[in-house]
């Protein structure tokens, strides 16, 4: 009984995944299921890394992370300013959350045409996908953040003699800033998703593309890989986020 | 005026005004009018995709028909499966170490990055437009279905058994209904992935559907179809988000404090 307890939630959570690819090797290779469509993780591994180029598959990713990087920031960037001026000021309130409402519910994948129009089939479409699917997310998160900043908080520092800018800056955005953070963590997961799909539609480079690709070739191996590359990307890249933003909003929010 | 009213005339003369200046723009030749079709040639697209269709015979009611149809199954079915499975999961601390990692490896794997897959197991038909939309609202569902019935308040499981309540009837009635907050926040979430992906998966392999036909109109230049397309998705989106929202407020009137998850 003590040894059960004293097993940390990451052994368990190691057991669980190990059992499943076991289990998914196991099938595979005794022929319950066909290998050839659906094969296992090592055997996919195996001949994915004789058909793959490491320098290629290095590119590949190298492409999706700054198309996602790019995007991902100009959108963030941007939410993060008109959300706080919608928050703050009235009348930038009046002027944006009527478009930022009648746009939000189209989802940013089905701007891909129109993209295409606007930008062609170059990065620049790419990227402006991928700022819509981060900027929504941040805007809504951030207005909301700083329109419900605690009253008292604001009232305080009023109190001690700050105001405009100052009390923008040093209470109600610290103040807004969990939400932020959610916004900016939804986003980044976002972006994400519109990458691959930008680059499944659109794209001759990239993990999307690369997967698209060896369907074409029949590769069923390397597209396995490719999504399990993508997931562990994204796996990756959220981590890191929420350390930073745990940095980040430390100092003001016990987290 | 008061305050709602001064801000319904704001929000209208933004609207207006923007649409006026778009149209003269594209009339006057500031804008192209391929890249920027003006508010009246959406229009009559909009008419002509109601009447004639696009391509010819499928009109818009079809796409939106056909639309929804794939949603509503692969939704439906993520949620008849992810509600029982989350609940056990949720309620039983063992499986839900062991599986934790899993779902969050399974929520991070973009679901459009599986259409190349899926297409070499089921084909470009329907089926796997499905099974995707399924994919991608199953995860989401079932991590706000296991957080709602694991943060269940253990005062209220503590007080329901101090008054002999116990086995099913503690389940049934404490903690599914302290958890349905949390399982509709999920549910709301999970059709817009739902929404996000069907856009996607309908712009490979197919001619039916909002996502077809936004893309077709692109390779036959009419930029204003395309436009109306969205739009039509956009509302589609709103519509059944705010239905759901409706259904929440009606099956769940216990609900509080959870506005800030929702979405």
């Amino acid at each position: 009984m003590s040894e059960r307890i004293s097993f940390s939630d990451i052994y368990w959570g190691l057991i669980g995944t190990l059992a499943v690819i076991v289990f998914w090797e196991f099938a595979a290779r005794g022929g319950f299921i066909d290998a050839s469509i659906f094969p296992s993780p090592s055997l996919a591994i195996e001949s994915a890394a004789q058909k793959l180029n490491g320098a290629d598959v290095i590119q590949h990713i190298g492409w999706s992370m700054y198309r996602v990087l790019v995007g991902f920031l100009l959108g963030a960037i941007a939410g993060i300013i008109v959300g706080i001026a919608a928050g703050w000021y009235k009348f930038a309130s009046f002027l944006s959350l009527p478009l930022i409402e009648l746009f939000r519910p189209i989802p940013p994948l089905a701007w891909i045409p129109l993209a295409i129009i606007w930008f062609g089939l170059g990065e620049q479409s790419k990227f402006f996908i991928i700022f819509l699917g981060a900027f929504f997310p941040v805007v809504t998160a951030t207005y909301r953040g700083v329109i419900s900043v605690d009253p008292l908080l604001l009232r305080a520092a009023q109190t001690f003699g700050l105001k405009g800018a100052g009390l923008l800056l040093r209470v109600a955005i610290p103040g807004a800033a969990p939400d932020l953070a959610t916004g900016i963590r939804i986003g980044w997961g976002l972006s994400f998703g519109v990458l691959v799909a930008a680059e499944l539609i659109a794209a001759d480079r990239g993990l999307g593309y690369m997967i698209m690709h060896a369907r074409l070739l029949g590769n069923v191996d390397v597209i396995v890989v490719g999504i399990l590359l993508i997931g562990a990307l994204n796996l990756i890249t959220d981590g890191i986020i929420v350390w930073m933003i745990r940095k980040w909003i430390g100092r003001w929010h016990g987290v | 005026m008061n305050e709602l009213h001064r801000r319904y005339f704001y929000t209208a003369a933004v609207f207006i005004s923007l649409l006026l200046a778009w149209e003269y723009a594209t009339g006057n030749g500031y804008l192209k009018p391929y890249r920027f079709p003006a508010p009246s040639q959406i229009a009559k697209a909009f008419v002509e995709l109601s009447n004639v269709g696009f391509p010819r015979d499928l009109t818009i009611w079809i796409h939106v028909q056909t639309t929804v149809g794939r949603i509503a199954q692969g939704y439906v079915a993520a949620i008849l499966l992810a509600i029982p499975l989350g609940y056990v999961i949720g309620r039983v601390p063992v499986l839900e170490k062991l599986t934790n990692p899993l779902i969050v490896f399974g929520r991070s794997i973009a679901t459009l990055s599986l259409l190349p897959l899926v297409i070499v197991w089921f084909g470009t038909g329907e089926l796997t437009k499905v099974i995707l939309i399924a994919y991608g609202c199953f995860w989401t569902m079932i991590s706000n279905v296991i957080a709602g019935v694991k943060y269940v308040d253990k005062d209220l499981i503590n007080a329901a058994r101090v008054f002999g309540v116990k086995g099913i009837g503690l389940y049934w009635t404490v903690i599914l209904p302290a958890a349905l907050p949390r399982i509709f926040a999920g549910a709301r979430m999970a059709l817009g992935v739902g929404f996000m992906v069907i856009v996607g998966a309908e712009m490979i392999g197919t001619i039916e559907g909002l996502g077809a036909l936004i893309m077709e109109a692109r390779t036959f230049y009419r930029s204003e179809v395309t436009i109306v397309g969205m739009l039509i998705i956009g509302v589609i989106g709103f519509l059944i988000s705010s239905g759901l929202g409706r259904l929440e407020k009606y099956l769940v009137p216990w609900d509080t404090g959870l506005d800030e998850v929702r979405r």
